[in-house]
């Protein structure tokens, strides 16, 4: 089954940490965006199954929900999109009124993720966010009586001043709130990212990383407390609540991206659309070409297929791999990994090798085992 | 040419008092060189001499110079290398030469490198014309540096120049001085052929190229040649001479200075010293004074890709075709893989040797701290040459153990006295003499173990003298010292490459700093790293590195997964600069870090 991923650059206002695809939201920009969207779905189109739509950002909810219920239907008119499809909306706290969630929820939209960051509105400050705490929770109380069941709810952590008490704070606050999926990040300031002069300026500093690693593991120990399930490195959920969009990411499965900047894996062939918002749109409008393709090599999808499908709590399912790939696990890697295992990172059984809570923290010294070829 | 036209000398001078300089004036003014053909420099021909403004290779020249007087006289200027790792070149070149230019900074004064070269000059005969150079820098003492050589060298400065090569200023008056000062070579053309080499290289159109000065005798194309020390017999295939370019000659006769071509392989024949002679027709005696060079000071090359062993091989072969005072040999460390033990005349050669196969060989190498050669004397009477911490018997079988000594002059303005002479102390010295000399300046003679100059001596004789302090030494004997073999075991592993021989009393405090620095050195990995410093059974110093707990846990965004593949590639990438030590990634610089521990 496919999944496809919907890519919305524009933002109210840049935040200090963001490096993702984004840009200021322009009204002339929108209408022609919007536009070339419907038609790359509409040429992509081939009239296969796909059970999830994702609309990422950027801030997908800056959109009109017209804008969003076109492009749905572009999708189902595109592909066989089951009639119980997940459909996500990332959300901002700012950018949501009742009557546009009631909006979103009538064009299709039924999991609104909502980016909250933090419970604390001097964390948000920092952030350059443009929401406040009590926005934010008004905001998942408008999409649950706008009839959304399904929220999520994000959550950053190590960020600028923020002490390992506060972090639980936070978490505290979002177990109050209880959304049925939420995902919890270590904040990553890039190198250039604005929020680092921020930071001179205001003399911040970020804790040490052994209270990183405390923050992530105790904010996961009281998630676990309150009944959600650590499904992914940085994702728990309800049972049932899993992002299934997500899950394609990380069990080699295949999806397509529209919209500048987008992504999109199928039959072993992988391409990024152009990243310019301007280029896109003109790419599109004159029939051009989007993206240059890219055929992975045996090798190389099956490293990605692996250290992807490490990501999730449940690990890597020995038979699983076997089957699909002819490879056999620990045969193949398991003298690199037995130190993970010895120092209490991973767990091998025989049937699954999977993270510690640990090892989720290494995650990156672990799965560079797998990474045995170079790709340029 | 007639001997009564010829002059032979060298530049004698500290490191950057202007020598190449001069050099360069010396080959314009007699037009050698239009000025258009010429870049900065042109006597330092590598690059690498050429960047750090160091002469390494003894390189002559034939200047074609037309007197005021209107008579044409041959000059041959004989470079010389300027740093302490070279002097036995130093020496040879000097031996080649009638007079010598006694190269001063204005600014700088007379430095320890002056000093000794210019002792060199003295105990050669040779005719030393005192120059100050730089009189147009604005700091310029010239008068200051006159009463410097008379007190410090002791030489009569009366009839000193003042130049500025740089601006050309005072440079025919140094010509017009080699001319009249400097003698004739002296010589017999009629007596059987003696020619001193003092320098040779290995060039891989011709083979090994030989430059030679010419004592007595005449050297002819195809004459049958012996060079004696090697007793090897060879025919000339051509002779020439560099002005600076090579311009083949038929012969090279009493007094002259040029190269020889003679189908030699390898410069390990041709050392800098023998003589040449004639297969049929030889001296009773060569020119005195040669010396078989040997390497002072060691330390292990390694490959940081193992794959690489057999690429370093060549390359070290390749060195060791124009560098015979460079040694080799393969050596096994469990730590680090194959490598080569290497040995070198002193430090600056070995710096010299890893950046050209750095650079010129592309080689990516991880060396160990460098030691010196210590004679074991073992309890069954035999004596060994150690040249590696690894070779050190068995505390038991040792009945003596010997370290190689030098003498260092050191030259410094009187206010670090104090602090210098407690280095020299720290550093195990003997001192030899202290003289106060007039102007403020301080000659202090120290008989050092050489170990520990090549340790961290240098460097912080220039910090606490603020650079002002200038160091010359040579090695002059062993002497009996009480010292261990100090193991780092890292996770209660030894690891072999960094092992160290240290004296007794300094052991405990250099385990420690040693122990220290490797904490900070190696990075937190996912377990509780144990770093001990031992000596036999006994653990001196014990530090942990705490396991590391996180590493970036980055969103990765919108099924981007070729992002998040590079970022694991770029830290494979990384864990390749490291070596492993059992479970433990050690990074390279952890291996020099012995010689970065200071013991204050």
């Amino acid at each position: 089954m496919l999944g496809l991923y919907i890519h919305i650059p524009f933002c109210s206002a840049i935040c200090n940490y963001c490096n993702f695809n984004r840009g200021l939201f322009d009204a002339a920009l929108k209408p022609p965006y919007v536009a070339a969207l419907l038609t790359e779905i509409a040429r992509a189109g081939d009239g296969e199954a796909a059970d999830t739509i994702y609309f990422g950002g950027g801030t997908p909810s800056l959109l009109e929900p017209s804008d969003v219920a076109a492009i749905i239907s572009a999708c189902r008119q595109s592909w066989a999109v089951a009639p119980d499809a997940e459909v996500t909306l990332e959300a901002n706290p700012e950018t949501v009124t009742p009557e546009r969630l009631a909006g979103f929820r009538a064009a299709g939209v039924n999991r609104l993720s909502v980016g909250v960051q933090s419970f604390r509105d001097e964390e948000l400050r920092r952030l350059s966010r443009l929401h406040s705490v009590d926005t934010a929770v008004a905001a998942v109380g408008a999409a649950r009586a706008a009839g959304f069941d399904n929220v999520s709810v994000d959550l950053m952590m190590w960020l600028p001043q923020q002490s390992v008490g506060e972090w639980l704070e936070s978490v505290d606050a979002l177990v109050a709130l209880d959304p049925g999926h939420a995902s919890m990040y270590l904040l990553e300031i890039y190198p250039n990212a604005p929020l680092r002069d921020a930071m001179a300026r205001g003399r911040w500093s970020v804790a040490p990383d052994d209270d990183a690693a405390e923050m992530y593991v105790s904010g996961l120990e009281r998630m676990d407390k309150a009944g959600y399930v650590q499904y992914e490195i940085s994702n728990v959920a309800r049972p049932g609540r899993e992002s299934r969009h997500n899950l394609k990411y990380w069990t080699d499965g295949e999806w397509l991206g529209f919209g500048c900047g987008a992504h999109s894996t199928r039959g072993g062939v992988r391409w990024n659309n152009i990243a310019a918002t301007g280029d896109y749109i003109a790419a599109v409008t004159v029939g051009g070409q989007v993206a240059g393709r890219r055929i992975l090599s045996g090798a190389e999808r099956v490293e990605e297929a692996l250290f992807m499908g490490l990501r999730l709590a449940s690990g890597l399912d020995v038979a699983r791999v076997r089957g699909r790939y002819g490879i056999a696990l620990w045969d193949e890697y398991g003298g690199d990994l037995e130190p993970f295992v010895d120092a209490g990172l991973l767990v091998y059984d025989g049937r699954s090798l999977r993270m510690t809570r640990a090892g989720m923290l290494l995650a990156n010294d672990i799965m560079a085992v797998f990474i045995r070829s170079t790709v340029r | 040419m007639d001997q009564a036209h010829i002059r032979n000398f060298s530049i004698i001078a500290h490191i950057d008092h202007g020598k190449s300089t001069l050099a360069d004036r010396f080959l314009e003014i007699t037009g050698a060189l239009q000025a258009r053909e010429m870049e900065a420099q042109v006597l330092d021909a590598m690059d690498l001499e050429r960047e750090r403004g160091i002469t390494i290779k003894a390189h002559p020249v034939r200047l074609n110079y037309t007197a005021t007087s209107g008579e044409q006289y041959v000059l041959n200027l004989i470079d010389t290398p300027g740093h302490v790792d070279f002097s036995y070149e130093v020496t040879r070149s000097l031996a080649a030469c009638e007079g010598a230019l006694l190269l001063v900074d204005a600014a700088q004064g007379v430095e320890a490198q002056t000093l000794a070269n210019a002792y060199l000059a003295v105990e050669n005969n040779l005719e030393i014309i005192p120059v100050i150079n730089k009189i147009d820098l604005p700091s310029a003492q010239p008068e200051e540096c006159l009463r410097q050589i008379e007190d410090i060298i002791g030489l009569d400065s009366s009839g000193a120049l003042l130049a500025s090569a740089k601006e050309g200023t005072g440079v025919v008056e140094i010509l017009e001085a080699v001319v009249a000062r400097i003698h004739p070579p002296a010589g017999d053309r009629e007596a059987p052929l003696k020619a001193l080499i003092f320098d040779s290289w290995f060039d891989p159109y011709r083979g090994v190229v030989i430059v030679v000065r010419v004592i007595d005798g005449v050297l002819r194309t195809r004459a049958k040649i012996r060079l004696m020390a090697t007793k090897q017999d060879f025919e000339v295939d051509a002779l020439g001479v560099f002005s600076p370019k090579a311009t083949p000659v038929d012969e090279l006769s009493v007094g002259e200075v040029g190269f020889i071509v003679a189908n030699i392989k390898v410069v390990a024949d041709a050392k800098i010293g023998d003589t040449v002679t004639e297969t049929a027709r030889q001296p009773p005696a060569p020119f005195p004074g040669f010396k078989e060079l040997k390497p002072m000071v060691f330390a292990g090359l390694y490959p940081v890709e193992s794959h690489q062993y057999s690429e370093l091989r060549e390359a070290l072969e390749k060195l060791r075709l124009n560098d015979a005072s460079f040694f080799y040999e393969p050596e096994t460390s469990a730590a680090l893989g194959f490598g080569f033990r290497c040995g070198f005349l002193g430090l600056l050669h070995m710096e010299i040797v890893q950046e050209r196969l750095e650079r010129e060989y592309n080689m990516d190498l991880v060396t160990t701290a460098p030691g010196v050669l210590y004679r074991v004397t073992t309890t069954d009477g035999e004596v060994h040459e150690i040249d590696s911490p690894a070779k050190l018997p068995d505390a038991g079988r040792i009945a003596k153990l010997e370290e190689p000594v030098i003498t260092s002059m050191i030259l410094t303005p009187s206010e670090f006295v104090g602090p210098i002479l407690k280095l020299c102390q720290d550093k195990r010295g003997v001192q030899k003499k202290l003289e106060y000399l007039k102007s403020d300046r301080v000659l202090i003679t120290y008989e050092l173990p050489f170990n520990e100059v090549v340790m961290d001596f240098y460097d912080r004789l220039k910090t606490i003298s603020r650079g002002y302090a200038s160091l010359d030494y040579h090695v002059t004997g062993y002497w009996e010292s009480p010292l261990v073999k100090m193991d780092i075991l890292v996770n209660a592993e030894p690891v072999d490459a960094l092992s160290i021989i240290v004296h007794r009393d300094a052991a405990y405090d250099r385990g420690r700093a040693l122990a220290s620095k490797m904490r900070e050195l190696i990075p937190r990995q996912m377990f509780e790293i144990a770093i001990q410093a031992s000596i036999g059974n006994r653990v001196i110093a014990r530090e942990s590195v705490k396991a590391l707990r996180k590493n970036v846990l980055a969103k990765c965004y919108g099924g981007d997964i070729t992002r998040k593949r590079k970022l694991l590639e770029k830290q494979k990438e990384g864990k390749k600069r490291m070596k492993r030590v059992g479970r433990v990634e050690i990074p390279q610089e952890a291996f020099l870090a012995v010689l970065k521990v200071g013991t204050e």
